[in-house]
């Protein structure tokens, strides 16, 4: 029986949110209605005030968590070192505004923190006994382009192995998995007037088993000749600055950090159904789902292969490359991910049987 | 990366305060999926007709009771600009717009917590007064 637990993120729905085609409660309420059991949310994002909330905020959050029965997995935090154009936060002050983050999360029953990339590791041992105190955990999310290689993630992992404590940890994002360059990234980004020939560029690495990322580390930091010359306009450079976000690396890298790892953010671009390579329909689930860039699949096998059984959360990105225009497709995006995780945790379950 | 959220659409209208009319306004949302204090407000760029305004005639509100210009919302940190909330912009101009077609186009960046260049949307509208 594999022990992994789904669970979505709100972030999924944020176009839905920013619009008001749903709130908040209406949110919880789509996903209880579609059998999700958990989700993640981000209070700047959903929770006005955060994370110094209202009575009426609060009430709101008792009601939706009254009314639904969601479990509230976890929340993502910021941790805003550039409050001020002039000056990076100090220490004290990172602290302080973490603390605050921690008494959120204590009130709203939420267990786990998930802190954005590139806080700093230096934080953690002030952090610590409130961690302990209100019984709240905080792990850093290791997404694409800031992943273990960073100098600024390979300080808070060797903090976090220091002070070994089982309220401290890190978040995998899978985005470090792409496998393809997600293709509505590509589709978005030359609609908008960005130079084709660099995704012929993208593509060609990632067919070899690479990425950007890997390239600019091998290249010193910078992105080669034979890429740069692709960028013939302002548009084309403030791609490129982005282009590393999307690795390429194996599973094997989780390997040493298992015993850290507290959840993971599914990334999703696009689901689409298997070679044919279409959108789904609201109307049905896909019937042979898979998702653009990463095999999902191969991420659940490992993961139980090496006995993970914490959270994985769909976390629908697509939505900021969807252009104007066109139709927004959160909630069918969000389903047919759920759909398809299940139907990989079914099989994991069902292979496991055929074993016994 | 966030230009669908920037310029609400028919947002853009004349300010009149005590029977004068002293300027015009625009609402947009935030270009980031998250709400920030308004100290993370990086710039705001406001073109008219192909004219760039000058940055000390824009003014902007979470709440259109209290107003900060562009280098005072630098040091604000207890006004936050929610994520589904409008940011108010006005843009002080004897006689506001006048009548007719204008086009206006708005850039608005905000800096994040982690990424190092601020997070810009770019729209423009065809506004008609």
């Amino acid at each position: 029986m594999s022990g992994i637990k789904t669970c979505v993120s709100l972030y999924s729905l944020q176009d839905e949110y920013l619009n008001k085609r749903m709130g908040f409660l209406e949110i919880m309420k789509f996903l209880k209605d579609n059998g999700v059991e958990g989700f993640e949310i981000l209070p700047d994002q959903m929770l006005h005030g955060a994370p110094h909330l209202s009575d009426e905020t609060l009430k709101m959050w008792d009601t939706a968590i009254a009314e639904t029965g969601l479990k509230p997995v976890i929340a993502d935090i910021f941790l805003n070192t550039n409050l001020y154009k002039n000056r990076t936060l100090t220490k004290k002050e990172c602290v302080d505004l973490l603390v605050d983050e921690v008494k959120m999360a204590k009130r709203l029953g939420i267990p786990l923190l998930r802190l954005v990339s590139m806080v700093p590791g230096y934080v953690l041992e002030s952090l610590l006994p409130y961690l302990e105190e209100y019984q709240v955990t905080v792990a850093l999310e290791i997404h694409a382009a800031m992943a273990f290689d960073i100098p600024q993630t390979r300080d808070f992992v060797a903090e976090m192995k220091r002070l070994d404590s089982p309220y401290i940890g890190l978040v995998i994002d899978t985005g470090i998995f792409c496998r393809k360059f997600p293709r509505v990234t590509k589709e978005y980004s030359i609609a908008t007037g960005v130079n084709p020939e660099i995704f012929e560029y993208i593509e060609d690495v990632f067919a070899k088993g690479k990425d950007m990322h890997m390239i600019k580390n091998e290249n010193h930091g910078k992105y080669p000749a034979d890429f740069t010359k692709l960028l013939k306009t302002e548009l084309d450079h403030m791609f490129a600055a982005t282009a590393d976000g999307y690795e390429n690396l194996p599973y094997e890298v989780m390997d040493e950090h298992l015993p850290y790892i507290k959840h993971f953010h599914f990334k999703l671009y696009e689901m689409i159904a298997d070679v044919k390579e279409v959108l789904p329909t609201p109307e049905e689930m896909l019937p042979n789902p898979l998702e653009y860039s990463m095999k999902y699949d191969e991420i659940l096998k490992y993961l139980d292969s090496k006995g993970y059984t914490g959270y994985v959360s769909t976390e629908y990105e697509g939505n900021r490359f969807t252009l104007p225009g066109h139709p927004m497709r959160e909630k069918e995006q969000v389903l047919a991910h759920q759909n398809y995780i299940r139907m990989c945790l079914k099989e994991i379950m069902s292979s496991k049987l055929d074993l016994g | 990366m966030f230009d669908n959220n920037v310029f609400i659409e028919n947002s853009c209208k004349n300010v009149t305060e005590h029977g004068v009319v002293t300027g015009y306004e625009l609402q947009t949302h935030i270009t980031y999926y998250r709400g920030i204090p308004m100290s993370m407000v990086d710039n705001i760029r406001v073109e008219e007709d192909g004219n760039e305004v000058e940055r000390p005639a824009i003014r902007i509100s979470t709440d259109k009771t209290d107003w900060f210009t562009l280098d005072e919302a630098e040091t604000v940190t207890t006004y936050k600009w929610e994520y589904g909330e409008p940011l108010f912009i006005r843009v002080m101009k004897e006689k506001g717009l006048c009548p007719g077609k204008h086009t206006i186009k708005l850039t608005i960046a905000t800096r994040t917590a982690y990424i190092p260049v601020p997070l810009t949307g770019i729209r423009e509208e065809t506004v008609f007064i």
